[in-house]
């Protein structure tokens, strides 16, 4: 077993939301005047979570573990579990509440693309600052500058400033100022993100031959399961800044898409008065049913989904309609399904759509539905009534960057050598 | 390779903040960062004017002949036996520096606060190269002067001190940079946690120009306010930097005691502050 080079011990922070220093000095006199000198409660803070559990905010909770020298570590979980924060400790930008790091050798850490990156400034005079405010040295930067551009392919606009780059050459040079580190330890925080297809295609390669050079840590963090599980081989899943489980990634990675399936995507209402809706109509039920391909397997590109509600009409000979609307988890709309109308009486209505599988692409989704009576006049909107996580699925495909895309629906596609006489020749 | 766990570790990160900060050897380690910055601020700051670094220049050269305008003619503040030109231009470029200095470094939390959160480095990085790119500007104007001070030796009938004054020159404008970033490191922390010092620094360093001998010189102040001038630990500062150049200051050996020991003291307490509160006021930002 080679040698522990970052022991994480008990590691926890605490945001205290909106109220390290009250921002305003006079407040924060009233503050010092109330709590130190009358040693009354704080007017401003109580940390006590039953008066103010909003307030505290635990990102990171008793976190420990240790990274061994060339491992390189997936961190996942959802947002807001503290990955980013558990990143930003080991990375020194901000402290501890309680417990240590220790560590071995030089960190740097990437947690955005283009830090320290000036608009004003050329490509050239760029990749120098932001070297140096990574860590580089003068002469390191100066043996990889060729390097750095010709990764970047931006050769021709070295010294244009970057103001007048499109935001595509933006993060080509940002990153490959950043993937020529050379820490012992490096620290990655979801910088795939960026970037076309075609270039992180090569960034994940970079993170490859990085990871197998002799020797280099890493610590990353990403929503893309695909590329932890190739990158990584541990895993930590944070959940609500606790450690969940920890070990091997593949491990790790399964029991965090098990749990991420067990959202029940289903709500549902004993009697009327509880349910959402208002005087025309109200839910009863919605619930998302996956055509699952084999039991207990997570919900993945593949998967068709079958989207069914109730609920009770209560006016006689209504004409009604509903639309079953899909949004992606950044609120754009995906798609905008109308039912057919029908004359309902009062009581249950029933519904339901599927939505195929290979169609999705991978990702987080919402649905709203909305109820239409005599196609024109909205009934009742209900927004956000189901929402659920696809993963990505990819086969044989050998390439883990984002899939581009709103959608990835599988059309036919067919290739085809037809054999001519000069190529036989 | 040894695979023994009693090796010492490198670094450790606790939750307790050190009141010493990052040792002068890591501070090393990031001069390329600091002299990369301030060829940034230097860069930015021409960049698109039409006179570019001219600018050093005509700030203060504009500057003077305002001064020497409204209180040399208008009102009529005796310069003693200095040309009026002399006088006003060595107290704004002294003044410029402190100002500049102050007010630049004053604001490092306030508008660094994106990079210290994404990024390490030891946080006193930028303030030192603030400091650095005006001292650069101040040595610029400080020629620029020397060239004045020299037209003004030969071809008129001025006599300056003799030259070997000009050697207390280094000393004055040390403890000035010391001062100014001593008290910007302070009003850096201030301003990171209270949004409302910002103005309360404008204002500041306004009201402190006329309690400095930047547009009169000492002798010539009622000598019963005379000891809230001479409280200011800047006076002793200005007064040996015009003494030292144009042989004419009031300024004793206590005096300047008094102001060397007030800026060894405000730096180290700045430096202490700026460390132990540095981390914290990232979690704010």
């Amino acid at each position: 077993m080679s040698e522990v080079v970052i022991q994480i011990e008990k590691l926890s922070k605490l945001y205290r939301l909106g109220t390290i220093g009250t921002g305003s000095l006079r407040q924060d006199l009233q503050r010092w005047w109330t709590t130190t000198i009358r040693k009354k409660e704080d007017p401003f803070f109580q940390l006590d979570s039953t008066t103010a559990p909003n307030q505290a905010l635990w990102a990171l909770q008793d976190v420990s573990f240790d990274v061994r020298a060339g491992e390189v570590w997936g961190i996942i979980g959802n947002n807001g579990a503290g990955k980013s924060t558990l990143l930003k400790v080991i990375s020194r930008i901000v402290r501890p509440t309680h417990g240590t790091v220790r560590g071995r050798g030089s960190i740097s850490s990437l947690l955005e693309v283009g830090t320290g990156f000036q608009p004003e400034l050329t490509g050239r005079e760029n990749i120098f600052l932001s070297g140096y405010i990574l860590g580089m040295s003068k002469a390191e930067i100066r043996l990889k500058f060729d390097e750095i551009v010709a990764f970047s392919g931006i050769e021709k606009f070295i010294d244009t400033p970057v103001k007048r780059y499109s935001s595509g050459m933006y993060v080509r040079l940002a990153f490959a100022v950043a993937a020529h580190l050379e820490p012992d330890i490096l620290i990655l925080d979801e910088v795939l993100a960026v970037g076309d297809a075609e270039f992180q295609k090569k960034c994940l390669g970079k993170m490859r031959e990085v990871s197998q050079s002799a020797g280099r840590t890493i610590l990353f963090v990403s929503h893309s399961m695909q590329a932890v599980t190739n990158l990584c081989d541990k895993g930590v899943w944070l959940q609500q800044g606790k450690v969940q489980t920890i070990g091997a990634v593949d491990t790790v990675v399964n029991q965090y898409l098990a749990h991420a399936q067990q959202f029940k995507l289903k709500q549902s209402w004993e009697k009327p008065a509880d349910a959402p809706g208002n005087n025309a109509i109200r839910f009863k039920e919605v619930e998302l049913v996956p055509q699952l391909l084999e039991p207990n397997a997570p919900l993945d590109i593949r998967t068709p989904l079958t989207v069914k509600f109730q609920f009770w009409n209560f006016t006689e000979d209504a004409l009604i309609s509903i639309n079953l609307v899909l949004f992606s988890y950044g609120g754009e709309c995906i798609f905008d399904v109308p039912s057919a109308t029908r004359v309902c009486q009062k009581g249950l209505v029933a519904g339901e759509c599927t939505i195929p599988g290979n169609f999705l692409n991978d990702g987080s989704y919402y649905i709203s539905l909305y109820v239409v009576r005599d196609t024109t006049t909205s009934l009742f909107d209900y927004e956000e009534c189901l929402a659920f996580d696809l993963e990505d699925y990819r086969g044989d495909i050998k390439w883990y960057g984002k899939w581009w895309g709103a959608v990835r629906p599988s059309f036919p596609f067919r290739l085809t050598q037809p054999q001519t006489e000069l190529m036989l020749q | 390779m040894a695979l023994s766990t009693d090796r010492k570790w490198d670094w450790e990160i606790k939750a307790q903040t050190s009141w010493w900060g990052s040792s002068p050897q890591e501070l090393w380690s990031y001069r390329h960062l600091l002299i990369g910055l301030v060829r940034r601020d230097f860069l930015l700051g021409y960049q698109q004017t039409i006179l570019g670094p001219l600018w050093v220049l005509l700030q203060p050269i504009t500057t003077m002949l305002t001064y020497v305008l409204v209180f040399g003619k208008v009102i009529g503040i005796s310069t003693g036996q200095v040309p009026v030109v002399l006088f006003y231009l060595a107290g704004v470029v002294l003044w410029n520096l402190f100002n500049d200095s102050f007010t630049g470094t004053s604001s490092t939390f306030r508008d660094n606060a994106h990079l210290f959160n994404k990024v390490y480095f030891p946080r006193l990085i930028m303030p030192f190269a603030q400091l650095s790119g005006f001292l650069i500007s101040f040595v610029i104007q400080f020629l620029f002067l020397l060239l004045v001070w020299a037209y003004y030796l030969l071809f008129t009938s001025w006599h300056g001190p003799s030259i070997s004054w000009l050697l207390a020159i280094p000393f004055a404008v040390i403890l000035l940079g010391m001062q100014s970033l001593g008290l910007g490191l302070l009003f850096s922390v201030l301003t990171g946690k209270y949004r409302d010092v910002k103005f309360v620094v404008g204002l500041g360093v306004r009201l402190l120009m006329f309690l400095t001998p930047v547009i009169y010189p000492v002798q010539y102040v009622a000598a019963k306010w005379r000891w809230v001038v001479e409280l200011n630990p800047l006076t002793p500062l200005f007064e040996l930097f015009r003494w030292a150049l144009l042989g004419q200051g009031t300024v004793t050996p206590g005096q300047l005691l008094y102001s060397t020991l007030f800026t060894l003291t405000l730096l180290v307490a700045a430096l202490l502050i700026f460390n132990k509160q540095g981390d914290k006021l990232i979690d704010v930002a």
